[in-house]
């Protein structure tokens, strides 16, 4: 379970890798909230190696999507697997994310 | 010596002359250790182990007064005798003296053994008392002081003192000394280089150091001389061995070295202390979690009495519902309403989290929704009402609760629903249908907007309203596996004629089946209607 943050071009791309869950969700705020400080303000998160998102991990992408949201900048989610998909439709969380099927795309929407 | 009294009484039968033997005492006077008569006195000038034996001439006759080999100063004295008695002297004694010399050792063994039995039985018997002090207490600083006495008498040692390591300072403090009050004698760092308990409690053996050597000011008020410094080490049952703290011992009588044997009955001591201030750990460790269990324990059971009994909205309603928390609170509810006019409101909710905070959004949230649900039968007026409600205490937390909250109207067969991201909510027909009751809106919390509502037909006593949280669909089973959304589907299917009791009685069997013992990762409930 890591996240691993780099950059594409102006874009800060962050993988997530096995789960988002309670355990973690405060590392993976964190590591945003800091490229944020930095100045940062085209985010996308990559879920193409993310199994699993329980609702603590959920609260905290709604956290960080309007944090990114107040300093002007964009977040975008990429690479969400069936599950995941069904999920976000399920909760209507689809409806507060800009969702790319894939991180070329992704990159492409900012 | 009773025996040799009656080899010398049967000597001087056989021979006419009396025999005794002489002992030296403490004050430099002879004393009869055993003779052929109880009156005999003393020969004048006995003759030293390197000398011949000595011919005495006294009042009553003639002695030979020879001198026994061995590690006491001992003489065998033979005469007076009878007629013709004293020609026989030198021939008597060496008939004699073997005899006594070899009963003498043999009775100077048996006393030497006594001795080292006695000093040993005082150790042992110590060590027996300390057992007994320790285990009567529950606390090392109950008894400490008592120990300290104990074993000073045993050794012969004025000043004592019991040094335990505080983990959280990393020092030595004195919790027990004999010779000072042992809350004004200052912590010793573990670390500190002058300081013998630190450095025995460092190396983890024991030292002995002469007066010479005191140079921490901090053991100076109870060191005296030479002191020794014993760790206190404590064995796991895994067979690890960790210093717990130091016992000193120092000011002997008479400035005697400590002995091997002292050593040894200290590292004992030590020992036995270090059990005992492990076991007094773990007693109130073991206290702390119970109370910890026990306030859990309440916590449930408060948060449990929150949700109402099933039978608030029969009859116009059957419903069951069951709520099992993955910790001792959780972040699962459901609530009940009686509407009037025969409706019935029925909600299901998660907060988006686990444990006391959860729990304290989730008690929040079901007291506000008592309130306004009364208010109106119109769900999303209802949510609308609850997200006010709680908005403050969500955006401060980071928290949202996903709710479905629909208001059943058997009269007028509809189904009124408001679902914030809910994502199992059902309705299962007579027919085998099944159709879920998608989200209108993101969970609350997460959004400003007021919330939807959505009306559908609803096939009185027939139709089935299935609620259950995603603790049960992801429920993890032995091999990691997710129990998933379509097997508790099936089974509901299956006995969607049954009352909303058994049914739920069915969907928790695969549930267990599916988990066995593995631990619960989120909260399960689960609530079946019909109306």
């Amino acid at each position: 379970m890591s996240f691993s943050i780099k950059k594409q071009g102006d874009i800060v791309v962050v993988d997530v890798e096995g789960q988002l869950i309670v355990g973690n969700r405060q590392e993976l705020k964190q590591k945003v909230l800091d490229e944020l400080e930095k100045g940062e303000k085209k985010f996308l998160i990559d879920f193409s190696q993310t199994g699993y998102i329980d609702s603590s991990g959920l609260g905290v992408l709604v956290s960080l999507s309007k944090k990114i949201r107040e300093q002007g900048g964009e977040l975008r989610l990429a690479n969400l697997n069936d599950d995941l998909k069904t999920l976000f439709e399920l909760t209507k969380l689809d409806t507060l994310f800009q969702i790319a099927d894939t991180r070329e795309r992704a990159l492409e929407s900012f | 010596m009773k025996e040799l009294d009656v080899v010398l009484t049967a000597f001087r039968e056989a021979t006419g002359c009396e025999a005794a033997v002489w002992l030296e005492g403490p004050n430099g006077r002879l004393v009869a250790t055993a003779s052929s008569n109880a009156g005999a006195s003393p020969p004048p000038f006995p003759p030293a182990h390197t000398e011949p034996p000595r011919r005495v001439i006294t009042a009553r006759g003639e002695m030979l007064v020879t001198a026994i080999s061995g590690p006491r100063a001992a003489w065998l004295a033979i005469g007076p005798c009878g007629a013709g008695g004293a020609a026989e002297l030198d021939a008597y004694r060496r008939f004699l003296l073997p005899v006594v010399t070899q009963y003498l050792q043999s009775a100077l063994e048996v006393e030497h053994a006594a001795a080292e039995l006695a000093e040993r039985y005082e150790e042992i018997n110590l060590l027996y008392t300390i057992s007994e002090i320790l285990g009567r207490a529950v606390t090392l600083e109950e008894t400490a002081v008592t120990i300290l006495e104990e074993v000073s008498g045993t050794v012969g040692a004025r000043r004592a003192s019991i040094l335990v390591h505080d983990r959280v300072t990393d020092t030595l403090n004195v919790v027990a000394a004999l010779g000072v009050v042992a809350a004004e004698a200052p912590p010793i760092a573990v670390d500190d280089p002058n300081s013998v308990s630190a450095r025995v409690f460092r190396e983890q053996h024991l030292r002995i150091v002469e007066e010479g050597e005191m140079l921490c000011d901090a053991e100076r008020p109870y060191r005296k001389g030479a002191m020794m410094s014993v760790p206190i080490m404590w064995t796991s049952p895994t067979g690890g061995s960790e210093p717990l703290g130091v016992v000193n011992l120092s000011g002997r009588h008479g400035d005697q070295p400590f002995t091997a044997g002292d050593q040894k009955l200290m590292a004992a001591i030590a020992t036995q202390i270090g059990t005992a201030i492990q076991n007094a750990r773990l007693v109130r460790s073991s206290l702390n979690q119970q109370k910890l269990l026990q306030e859990m324990q309440l916590a449930h059971d408060l948060q449990m009495k929150l949700l109402p009994r099933a039978d608030v909205v029969a009859p116009e309603a059957t419903v069951s519902a069951r709520v099992i928390p993955a910790e001792s609170v959780g972040g699962d509810f459901y609530n009940l309403f009686r509407l009037g006019e025969g409706r019935t409101g029925v909600m299901i909710g998660d907060v988006s989290s686990h444990g006391y905070r959860a729990a304290l959004i989730m008690a929040l949230t079901m007291s506000a929704t008592a309130i306004h649900a009364q208010r109106t039968s119109d769900p999303a007026q209802t949510l609308d009402a609850l997200l006010h409600s709680v908005r403050d205490e969500l955006e401060s937390t980071e928290m949202f609760v996903s709710v479905f909250y629909g208001v059943v109207d058997p009269a007028a067969e509809r189904l009124r629903y408001s679902n914030t991201g809910h994502p199992h909510a059902f309705v299962i027909g007579a027919n085998g249908s099944c159709e879920r009751l998608p989200a209108l809106d993101p969970p609350l919390g997460m959004v400003p907007d007021a919330p939807a509502a959505q009306e559908r037909p609803w096939a009185s006593g027939e139709d089935l309203l299935l609620l259950f949280t995603d603790g049960i669909s992801d429920a993890r089973g032995r091999d990691g596996e997710r129990l998933g959304e379509q097997a508790v589907l099936e089974t509901v299917l299956k006995h969607r004629a049954e009352e909303p009791s058994e049914i739920v009685e069915h969907v928790f069997e695969i549930l267990r089946q599916h988990m066995g013992d593995t631990p619960r990762r989120d909260d399960l409930t689960l609530v079946v209607l019909r109306s």
